[in-house]
């Protein structure tokens, strides 16, 4: 269970990322994020692992409350949070398996990360999840030398190999071809299901959010303006949340 | 002619300025530097008393000594084995060197870093590093040489120093190149600095930090040979330093740039295939 209330960031220069946000996510489930540009959905996904850090309310994640940890007790959260990027974020010189072994390296004790000395149990553990994202037979590919959807895929299994509790994926379809992009997003779905996994996505298209999420969170101007399953966005809560700011302020 | 050439170019982006723009002051300062130069070559070959000097004479004696050095090298007073264990010498000068400064230029490039680095520690390693790198490496050879007496030490402890403070720059350039949400990405996982810097940022930056210091080791030898007739190191360049200044062996000269030169053509087709193999990791 995440649930975060009360969530609110000011960037440096004024400007007002979150105001009062809070929701709650159940495990089983995929949660799309969606809302006008500059909402504030990018700003909402990253607090979650504290890429960016707000300077009130609370995340918790379990029974820990993540807003206030100090580096190493946070270390130790984020292994229960993996996350994948619009632009994949992968290592791209090295294999398909190197950059899924990476998921594991929150675990590792420094001087066995140092050397790069990963268990029989991690290796296997690797090669099954990148069958499991359908790339068994690219194991051994340099990262580089594969498609943006196949990239996407190698970051799945990178967070999948993490054993989380909660994936962020930060725009994950932004980059690909309708193909892929249901590729990804079917594979998203499953693996929340049969991991019993948070998916948290943010999306800009809508009929996605429909289709794969079930559970619809509504952004704009930094506040949470919609906050239920997809059989409840109607035009009119769309409208709503892609309102011009002013609007949605009095609205 | 040059004129025209910088007052079209200044001209270029306003076509409808006036075909005779007068008052340019770009033409104007170009104008006054050439009639300074003019004048000072005027001055200097009046006045230069070329009185002892036959020029038929010293041209002939100069091509002598060039066909005695590029045509006709020889032995002189040092056996072929001496001259190529010198070479060796100052081979391993530069190889020790650029090592050292590699080990070290890579920690210290960690701090410099825009992407890794604290704001004003980086700022203050790049100034740091940018004064080190303005003195020349001979100089800095012969401040330590002050402090450690003439000799080996000085010039292994002077040219890594210099060598540190160019790697740095190279490095840190090198690790700044990498996106920082890549590094984020690992971060975000709970992997520990050290873990990304080496699963991160480590195998995007091989290729480019190998052919750094490659280009560091050519200069290296370059500075190894001149250290070796400046500093009392030994080396080629104090025999090479010997042959010319003390015995005037212009054919044992023309045999040691031979050796140099092969050296150095060896280095090229060792810079050229490692080329290829970066191409190919990359």
């Amino acid at each position: 269970m995440l649930t975060v209330s009360h969530l609110t960031k000011t960037y440096p220069n004024g400007k007002r990322g979150l105001i009062d946000v809070g929701f709650s996510i159940a495990p089983g489930s995929v949660t799309a994020i969606i809302g006008p540009s500059g909402a504030g959905k990018t700003t909402l996904l990253r607090s979650l692992n504290r890429l960016l850090t707000p300077e009130a309310g609370e995340i918790q994640l379990g029974n820990q409350e993540m807003r206030q940890l100090p580096p190493r007790a946070l270390r130790l959260v984020r292994r229960q949070i993996g996350m994948i990027f619009q632009d994949y974020n992968l290592i791209e010189p090295l294999s398909a398996l190197e950059n899924v072994l990476h998921g594991c390296l929150g675990r590792k004790s420094l001087a066995a990360g140092m050397l790069g000395l990963y268990t029989k149990e991690e290796k296997k553990q690797a090669l099954t999840l990148l069958e499991e994202v359908g790339l068994g037979d690219y194991a051994l590919q340099k990262a580089g030398s594969l498609s943006g959807g196949q990239k996407q895929r190698v970051g799945i299994a990178r967070a999948m190999m993490q054993a989380p509790q909660v994936i962020l994926c930060d725009e994950p379809i932004a980059s690909l071809d309708p193909a892929s992009t249901h590729t990804v997003m079917t594979l998203l779905k499953d693996l929340a299901i049969q991991h019993d996994l948070m998916v948290i996505i943010n999306l800009h298209q809508v009929d996605l959010a429909r289709e794969f999420a079930d559970h619809i969170l509504g952004v704009n101007a930094g506040r949470i303006v919609f906050d239920d399953g997809p059989a409840a966005l109607s035009d009119e809560a769309l409208a709503h949340i892609y309102a011009a700011p002013e609007e949605a302020a009095y609205g | 002619m040059i004129e025209t050439d910088i007052s079209s170019q200044r001209r270029a982006p306003h076509p409808p300025a006036a075909p005779h723009a007068i008052a340019n002051p770009a033409r104007k300062t170009t104008r006054i530097l050439l009639a300074s130069l003019a004048l000072i070559t005027l001055y200097a070959l009046a006045t230069i008393a070329p009185d002892n000097v036959d020029l038929g004479v010293a041209g002939k004696s100069f091509l002598h000594n060039l066909d005695l050095m590029f045509l006709h090298p020889h032995l002189g007073q040092d056996t072929l084995a001496q001259l190529v264990d010198a070479l060796a010498r100052s081979i391993a000068l530069a190889l020790l060197t650029t090592l050292i400064g590699a080990v070290i230029a890579f920690g210290l490039a960690l701090f410099t870093a825009r992407n890794l680095a604290p704001a004003p520690l980086a700022t203050a390693m790049r100034s740091l590093m940018a004064l080190i790198r303005a003195i020349p490496t001979i100089l800095w050879v012969l401040v330590y040489a002050t402090v450690i007496g003439l000799g080996t030490e000085a010039a292994v402890v002077g040219l890594s120093f210099h060598s540190v403070a160019y790697l740095v720059k190279a490095f840190a350039e090198s690790f700044e190149a990498v996106p920082q949400e890549k590094l984020d990405a690992l971060r975000v996982s709970g992997a520990r600095f050290g873990l990304v810097i080496r699963h991160a940022l480590w195998p995007s930056v091989r290729p480019s930090l190998l052919s750094w210091t490659f280009i560091r080791f050519e200069i290296n030898f370059t500075n190894a040979v001149a250290v070796g007739a400046a500093a009392g190191t030994g080396g080629i360049g104090y025999y090479l330093f010997m042959s010319s200044a003390f015995y005037f062996d212009f054919q044992e000269v023309g045999l040691i740039v031979y050796l140099v030169l092969a050296f150095a053509i060896l280095l090229e087709m060792i810079a050229v295939a490692l080329r290829k193999h970066l191409a190919k990791m990359v």
